[in-house]
């Protein structure tokens, strides 16, 4: 058949239509194919100096606001974090979490019956205005910090230095016990022997601060003033802080140990953990600590991270409070029942990596957290049953317990726990409240049935566990931080022996003794113990996590010029 | 002329004191500022403590004139509170004063000052990528009119016209920051430099649907001029064609253009609220997100009022090149 002009046309369109449709389908493969793949290593690596060298801008962040800087009102982990840069105190904390002298020659002479220290404080250490730091400024600090005129939180941690409370009242002029013997030295007398006074005096609540600048600040704009524009004496001076946004600091030189190498330190805030993992895997920010969930998924899965990651377990517990003066956790067998029956397994297959299961009060890290423990603290649901029958509850409690929940992590470990304990006969039914509404209302008696809780360590030694949550001296009509109300004699008279006890051996002993008190008697059914994740840049050398200060910079040094990894680098590393 | 200027200039601030009036009373409606800045865990004695500071214990009336600066000071912590001879000050927006942050503890002239930098690096930047993209593909399409060249060119514009930045926004994130690592993902830097590298990605962003913008404009304006008799003279009388469409075209299709850069001002400031947000950029839109969620009287107050200044001014402005530059158009 001859083909008409009409046919021939409809041959070149389809023809020219075909080959057109297929060169758009190759473009868009092509484009599919050399798609850029997401980041699964280090974008940046160190340029290979193997001795530290100075210089360079160390970039962190942070989920929220700073607070502030004034070390008197330092109390949360932001704040601590940037005075850890920028003050120094009479004693701080080496990476094992034992005790070293800081701005003190040594750690202080004690006298026998461990009411009296008496410190020496070391040559040449100066504030960032140049002036040299005498025995008297450590002095005024504490003056000021424990003063009921500036209200700092950091009181009741100095409470046992003679004449604190007097002076905190206003009923004094001078605290008794702080005795400046010459411009070198200085010696602290305490009401009552107290093996904890040192690690207070290393919180950063005791961190002296210059009197001169603050006074006259407090003169021209106020107390808080200080915590905008401080003047201390640690590694970093304050260069400049835009509320909100981010804290600059460079580095001091006149600084009496070997001077910090970043030439600045910049700690942004407000930055989303979803945002700062990105940017930190874009190679914007130099660490990363808690990153988001998915991104730690990746960051602990990822071989390329692997020299470049850390994960140990924050000093911290996590637990269901339950009132020991409600029903029906009044009595001790509804509380072990609770105690065995929650499956806290579930918890760490949810979320791997983020949690370890607890069994007792004292987090792994802290001596004397004991592995071995004979537990009442795991999941056993036939023990479990038997100790709901011994309560006199074998069928179970009727009424519904009510648990009191902070926010969206509280309600989905709820929900994961309801099962469990429904599976006992105990129904829960959960109270959602503000932060502020839960600290105030669980602090009065007789309120909440159980919540949720939790404790940080302010500083390494079990009594800033055992004492502050579950001693009776703890309760109070208001604010009592023993929220389980858990009264025991013969607990408060171990808590009561350790605390003075100077020998070291035996006091740990005593606090083993009440740690398996509280395992077995259950006034929190311990929940689990974070874990913190730091991820760094293989260009930034020096850092490893410290067992006290959660985010420790002071060492780190940067090894610049950084140099660009090629993106073919992490095609071969992702193949099998 | 100046009639109408003058008309206009009295237009522009009825409008933007209905705006400002509107926005004062809208933050008591809102909310409790004493309790948002404090927190929840704040006392009773700290917030009574912070409103007879700020002067937020006085009625609202009262608390708006004397912003105004129509009535004296009701900030007791003003240094303007209390004059020396004893009789109350004013520290009022006539007086030129916007008070004090409630979260920054500084003057919010000072706020502003640290901020407004930032947000006329990102405008300055975005200008000039609108104007170097968009002419040149505007001129581009305008010479291949009705080719290929062209119908991709309109049709990108119409994409980038269509596009809001809060999807181009994230787009350009996680394509030219973290899956190519181009660019950072997001935030200021920390060194001059380093500031403009940062803006490199936000500006483009903000600069797309006005580049779009730009194209198309162009590209009608130069076909336009391209058809008038000039134009044919100078082709006529011998003269290399690049020459005729650099010296006679693109010179006369300019004009809207000029107009349309003065008019978009006040908007690229404005517009950046969202990019910045994005990008996390530090400047005056993302302190006026930051102060609406801290319910910031002062700042939220300071930044309404520019703005409605800013655009106020730009229209009349616009207004005024229009008739300076064509003296078809008579005004009044």
């Amino acid at each position: 058949m001859r083909s008409t002009p009409k046919t021939e046309r409809f041959v070149v369109r389809a023809v020219g239509g075909a080959v057109l449709l297929s060169a758009i389908a190759l473009l868009i493969g092509w484009v599919v194919a050399s798609f850029p793949k997401a980041p699964i290593g280090p974008r940046y690596v160190g340029a290979g100096n193997e001795t530290p060298r100075a210089g360079g801008t160390f970039v962190f962040a942070a989920g929220s606001n700073i607070h502030t800087l004034d070390p008197h009102f330092a109390y949360d982990t932001l704040s601590t974090a940037a005075c850890r840069l920028l003050y120094d105190g009479l004693l701080d904390y080496d990476y094992d979490g034992e005790m070293i002298p800081s701005l003190a020659a040594e750690l202080p002479t004690v006298s026998a019956d461990g009411t009296i220290f008496r410190f020496v404080l070391r040559d040449g250490i100066k504030f960032h205005n140049g002036r040299e730091i005498t025995a008297e400024d450590i002095s005024w600090s504490l003056h000021r910090l424990l003063s009921n005129r500036i209200g700092s939180p950091g009181y009741p941690f100095f409470k046992s230095i003679l004449g604190a409370p007097a002076y905190h009242a206003g009923e004094a002029e001078h605290i008794e016990g702080i005795v400046v013997i010459d411009q070198k030295t200085l010696e602290f007398r305490l009401a009552e022997a107290d093996q904890t006074f040192l690690n207070a005096l290393a919180m950063p609540f005791a961190y002296p601060i210059a009197r001169e600048h603050v006074e006259a600040l407090e003169q021209a704009e106020g107390i808080d003033a200080v915590g905008r524009q401080p003047i201390g004496a640690g590694p970093f001076a304050f260069l400049r802080w835009e509320r909100g946004v981010q804290v600059e600091l460079e580095r001091f030189d006149d600084y009496w140990a070997p001077a910090a190498r970043p030439d600045r330190m910049v700690f942004l805030e407000n930055i989303s953990g979803d945002v700062a993992s990105a940017r930190f895997r874009n190679g914007d920010l130099d660490i990363i600590y808690r990153p988001s969930k998915v991104n730690r998924l990746f960051l602990r899965s990822a071989e390329a991270w692997a020299p470049y990651r850390s994960e140990s377990p924050s000093p911290s517990v996590f637990a269901l409070g339950l009132n020991c003066e409600l029903p029906p956790f009044d009595n001790v067998h509804v509380r072990r029942a609770v105690a065995f029956a929650l499956d806290r397994s579930k918890m760490e297959k949810l979320n791997p990596g983020e949690v370890i299961a607890a069994t007792q009060v004292l987090p792994p890290m802290l001596a004397p957290h004991d592995p071995k423990l004979p537990t009442r603290q795991t999941f056993d649901l036939d023990r479990a049953k038997e100790e709901m029958r011994l309560a006199g509850y074998p069928n179970g409690i009727e009424e519904p317990v009510t648990v009191w929940v902070r926010g969206e992590g509280d309600v989905r470990l709820a929900q994961l726990f309801q099962q469990e304990l429904k599976a006992i006969g105990i129904e829960i039914e959960l109270k959602q409240v503000t932060f502020a509404t839960y600290l105030r209302e669980t602090g009065k008696p007789r309120v909440a049935q159980a919540a949720f809780t939790g404790w940080h360590q302010d500083f390494p030694d079990p009594s800033n566990f055992m004492d502050i949550l579950f001693h009776s001296r703890s309760i109070h009509p208001q604010n009592s931080e023993n929220r389980s109300f858990y009264r025991n004699a013969e607990l408060d008279d171990i808590l009561d022996r350790a605390r003075p006890e100077t020998d070291r051996d035996e006091r740990l002993a005593l606090y083993a003794k009440a740690n398996a008190i509280l395992a077995e008697e259950a006034p929190w059914a311990f929940l689990f113990y974070p874990v913190d994740m730091f991820a760094w840049q293989p260009y930034v050398k020096g850092f490893r996590p410290h067992p006290v200060w959660l985010n420790e910079y002071r060492h780190v040094w940067l090894d610049l010029p950084r140099k660009r990894v090629s993106q073919s680098i992490y095609e071969e590393e992702a193949q099998p | 002329m100046t009639r109408f200027i003058l008309q206009r200039a009295l237009w522009g601030l009825l409008v933007v004191m209905s705006v400002v009036t509107l926005v004062f009373f809208l933050i008591f409606v809102a909310g409790d500022p004493a309790v948002t800045i404090l927190g929840p865990q704040a006392r009773a004695e700290q917030i009574a403590d912070f409103k007879s500071k700020k002067g937020l214990d006085q009625p609202v009336s009262k608390q708006f004139l004397s912003y105004l600066g129509i009535l004296p000071c009701v900030r007791k912590d003003s240094p303007k509170y209390e004059r020396e001879d004893g009789s109350r000050g004013f520290c009022g927006v006539l007086q030129g004063d916007l008070g004090e942050s409630y979260s920054h503890h500084e003057s919010v002239a000072d706020v502003i000052g640290h901020r407004l930098p930032r947000t006329l690096l990102l405008a300055a930047l975005a200008i000039l990528f609108e104007l170097l993209i968009g002419l040149s593909a505007g001129i581009f399409a305008a010479l291949r009119r009705n080719r290929w060249a062209d119908t991709t060119i309109m049709f990108a514009t119409f994409v980038g016209i269509s596009l809001p930045t809060y999807v181009t926004g994230p787009i350009a994130l996680l394509l030219f920051a973290f899956l190519l690592g181009w660019f950072p993902f997001g935030g200021y830097g920390v060194h001059a430099l380093d500031h403009i590298y940062h803006a490199i990605l936000p500006s483009l962003i903000l600069a797309v649907a006005g580049a779009a913008t730009y194209a198309r404009v162009m590209r009608g304006e130069l076909i336009e001029t391209l058809r008038h008799d000039h134009v044919r003279t100078a082709k006529a009388k011998g003269m290399p064609p690049t020459r005729v469409v650099v010296r006679h075209a693109i010179r006369n299709a300019l004009l809207p253009v000029v107009t349309l850069i003065g008019l978009s001002l006040p908007f690229l400031v404005g517009g950046a609220i969202i990019t910045e947000k994005i990008f996390a950029w530090p400047g005056l839109g993302l302190l006026t997100i930051e102060s609406i969620n801290s319910l910031d009287a002062p700042v939220i107050m300071a930044v309404v009022l520019m703005f409605g200044v800013a655009v106020q001014l730009g229209n009349l402005l616009a207004d005024i090149a229009v008739a300076a530059l064509d003296p078809r158009i008579r005004l009044g």
